[in-house]
This record gives C-alpha cells, structure tokens and sequence, in this order.
C-alpha cells in the first residue's frame, strides 16, 4: 500500500490518488532525492481508470514443457535461505505445471529438502511446497520421467532422490511426500 | 509538525483510515515460467487478472512478476532467463507485462497497482555477463518499466502504474556486479528498484558494517536495497531474517544521510512465518518504518 512514501508525497503537497492506513510516522521523514520523482508518481496513480473500453482477452496458447533436468546453470525461484539447490526438474502439459527443486535447507546443511512449484496455468495460480526429508545432507534429483510423452503423468509420478551418502529416497508428487526406495525397484 | 498537521487536515479521507499497525492483505507474486513468448504473454494476462480480482481496498499495492535471471542475450539485446530455462528478450518480456496491464485492467473492480518487472541477479557473472553488462541490464529494466507505463497510460489505464525489482541473493552473485543493477536503473533514471532478495548470511544483531554470505557486508545489502532508486521490499521467511534486515536499516541510517525504510515485505507459503506474521515481526523491530504492503509467492 505505500503508505509511508504516499504520507510523504502528501507532505510534499502532492495530490494521493490511492487510499491506505496512514502512517504518522512516516510523514516527517526525509526522502531520499533519488526516490522523489518515483515516488510522487505513486502518490498520483488514480483508482479508476480512464478508458472503460475492454483490453483484447489474448488466446489461451499454453505450450507443453516436455519433462526435463535443470541444471545449476538455471536460476532457481527459491530463495537460498529456503534453499541451497543442487537441481531442479520442471514438467506442464500446457494445463498444470511442476518444477521439483532438491538440495538442502538454507539454514541447516543437514537436512534434505525439496521444494515443490505446482501451477495452474488455466486459473493463474501458483503453490510452493516445502517437503524436509530429515538428516540427510544435500538431496540431487537422481531420475525423473523424461520427455513429451509424461507431461501429464509426471506430474503425479515420482521423481528419484539420492541423499549426500548415496541411499535413494523417492518423491511422490501425488501427495508431495518422501520416503524410502523400495528394494530393487527401477528408477522411472 | 504543523505542515504535517495541516497536510493531514486536508487528506480527511486518507487521515480517517487506521493508522498503519497491522499486516496489510498479502497477494500473490508469480514466479515466471512459460515455453513461449505467447504462452508468458497468456500467463501475464492471467496473473494481472488474477491479482485485480484479488486486491482488497482502495490503495495502491504491488504487483511482481518475477521473470527469473537477468541475462544479455546477445551483442544487444538484454533479457531473462526463466524457471524452466528459456529466454526471453526484454521486447518479449515487455509484451507479457502489456498483457499483465489488459488482465489487470479487465478485471479490476478497486484500488490501484504497481506492475514490476522483476529479474534476479543469479550467475550473472557465471554467465558470461560482465559489470557493464549488468548495468544495462538494470538500464534496460528501468527502461521496460517506462516503456510499459507509457503503454498503461496510453491505453487509459490510469489506476496503474510500473517500475522494477530484483530478487538481488548474496549467495547468488557478487555485490560489485549486483550493485550496478541499481545503478544502470539508476542511469535511466525512471523506475524505483525493489529489491526482494535477502541479506542471507548478515547478522542479525547490532548495527555494524558485519559480514554476509558470499564476501557481501551489510553495507553491500543496504547498497542494492536502497541507494538511489532503490527500495527495500525484504524477504522475511523466518525470524531470523527480520533480524538482518533490521541490521542493515540501523547501520544504513547511522552512516547514510537519508533514514532507510521499508517499502513491505516479500513473504511466501510453506516457510517458518506466515506472510502476516512476517510483516508483523519486521514491523515489531522496526516500528513505522514499513510500508503498508505485502507480496506472497504460492499465496
């Protein structure tokens, strides 16, 4: 809401077009110059707007991202303190998508972590899952279905972790979960 | 204090609304991903759509579309990596924040927006981008704001307005090459730089000029937060990063001559504090110094 610049550009003797709690304390500090101009454009953006003319709906054209590895050389959404990445793997069938993104917590390299991307391209809606896997130093995305023919199977399937001592764990991305390889199961 | 006074007199419908003590509503910020131009230019349109329908209130808020690493593309064009590893140009991002501008504007029902362009500073140099790349980077941000104010303005869209962001990690560049994000916006000289990165690694006690992630000091994190035109728009996701940021306030104002604050807070879903709790413990160490607005990815 901006109320602290906005309280300062009404100081300023700036008309605010935009509403907002208003915060007192805020109105007696200095602006910095550099900000001034930025700042008093705020303070002059209206609540309606002046064509009620509708923009042109652009064509629902969402692409299939076939599966595939993102490697250290791709950012990562997360944010180091959440997460210290070592991979990533990203999927969509052009309806819903899924990046998986393994490594360790940002504040304990102990402990396995991966966080979960979900997407509903169709309703614009975003979800991030934070899944811990326990002492497990560092977890890499081991295996993971491959390619354009699982856009849409992937994204419930599983997706093979290797822990920093080598021992495989499996993530379920039908319920977000981790947990043991069964023995002498193939990778996907 | 009488100016002030009499400011407020005349603001009466502004001056009726409660002073700024609780967390503000927070609404979604959208990671970019998208295997085509078109389909950034539909998921734009979604998110504008989508966060307008959303807002609450009649003030201004922010809106953030993260388009991933800023990058240079070739010899002269400048632009972005996504999530998923595509690039985008500048032109191509621009074209995607003009749809983010029609979904908001299509949907709108009240208050007012802010549309930033946001990029990260993630293997800037491991990419092959030097310092100067990076200050046209910053250059060409702030550029892309004005181009997609001009755009807002052009089409009757009064209630909307843009500038630029980075998610600036110590962990995840340099501080002399992440400096000059802020200052090639700066050398353009339109669009505020919110940066909505962290102070990973700072402490999180006392004022001092203490040492972060990655060879960055404190002095670095208030650098990329709030030199120029730049502006603090913290991530808080745990405790401890209220902490850091509230160091980085009190050394910037003990050697800075313009008092440091803050323009909200960037929370996110499934972290240690709930997006309100966030804005609430910045603000609890930080009284009156943050503004009134709260960004949420996965919210």
């Amino acid at each position: 809401m901006l109320t602290l610049r906005l309280a300062a550009a009404v100081v300023a003797g700036l008309t605010v077009g935009a509403g907002g709690g208003f915060a007192v304390a805020g109105a007696v500090r200095d602006e910095p110059p550099e900000k001034a101009a930025a700042l008093e454009r705020l303070g002059s953006v209206a609540t309606t707007d002046s064509s009620t003319e509708p923009a042109p709906t652009p064509a629902v054209e969402q692409q299939p991202i076939p599966a595939r590895m993102l490697g250290s050389e791709v950012p990562v959404p997360i944010a180091p303190s959440i997460l210290r990445a070592r991979n990533g793997w990203l999927v969509s069938d052009g309806k819903t998508l899924v990046a998986v993104y393994a490594g360790s917590s940002g504040s304990d390299p102990s402990l396995g972590r991966v966080v979960i991307v979900h997407q509903d391209l169709v309703a614009g809606k975003q979800a991030i899952r934070i899944v811990d896997a326990g002492p497990t130093g560092a977890l890499t995305i081991a295996a993971a279905p491959l390619g354009p023919s699982v856009e849409t199977s992937a994204q419930t399937g599983e997706v093979r972790l290797q822990t920093a001592g080598g021992r495989r764990l499996v993530l379920d991305l039908g319920g977000d979960k981790i947990s043991q390889v069964a023995h002498g199961a193939s990778l996907p | 204090m009488r100016l002030l006074a009499c400011t407020l007199a005349l603001a009466a419908p502004l001056a009726a609304l409660p002073a700024a003590a609780a967390s503000p509503t927070p609404l979604s910020a959208w990671y970019m991903y998208g295997a085509s131009a078109g389909d950034l230019r539909s998921n734009a349109y979604l998110h504008g759509c989508d966060f307008a329908r959303a807002q609450p209130g009649t003030s201004l808020r922010i809106l953030l579309l993260d388009f991933g690493a800023a990058r240079k593309l070739d010899a002269s064009t400048w632009g972005a990596v996504d999530f998923g590893n595509t690039t985008f140009s500048n032109a191509e991002i621009l074209a995607a924040l003009e749809r983010s501008a029609d979904g908001y504007h299509n949907c709108h029902v009240r208050g007012s927006v802010d549309v930033l362009y946001g990029t990260s500073n993630y293997q800037l140099s491991g990419s092959g981008m030097s310092t100067s790349d990076a200050w046209y980077a910053g250059y060409h941000q702030s550029e892309r704001a004005k181009n997609l104010h001009d755009y807002q303005v052009s089409k009757g869209y009064s209630s909307q307005t843009s500038d630029a962001a980075g998610d600036m990690e110590p962990s995840w560049d340099g501080q002399l090459i992440t400096k000059q994000l802020v200052n090639g916006d700066q050398g353009h000289g339109w669009a505020l730089y919110y940066d909505f990165g962290s102070a990973d690694g700072c402490p999180q006690n006392g004022s001092a000029d203490g040492v972060c992630t990655n060879g960055w000091h404190v002095s670095d994190v208030g650098y990329v937060s709030f030199h120029g035109p730049a502006v603090p728009l913290p991530e808080i996701y745990y405790g401890a990063n209220a902490g850091q940021w509230t160091v980085v306030r009190k050394w910037w104002d003990g050697a800075q001559s313009s008092d440091y604050f803050f323009g909200g807070v960037t929370a996110s879903t499934g972290v240690g504090l709930a997006p309100s709790a966030a804005w609430n413990t910045l603000e609890s160490l930080n009284g009156g110094l943050v503004d009134s607005e709260l960004v949420c990815f996965g919210c």
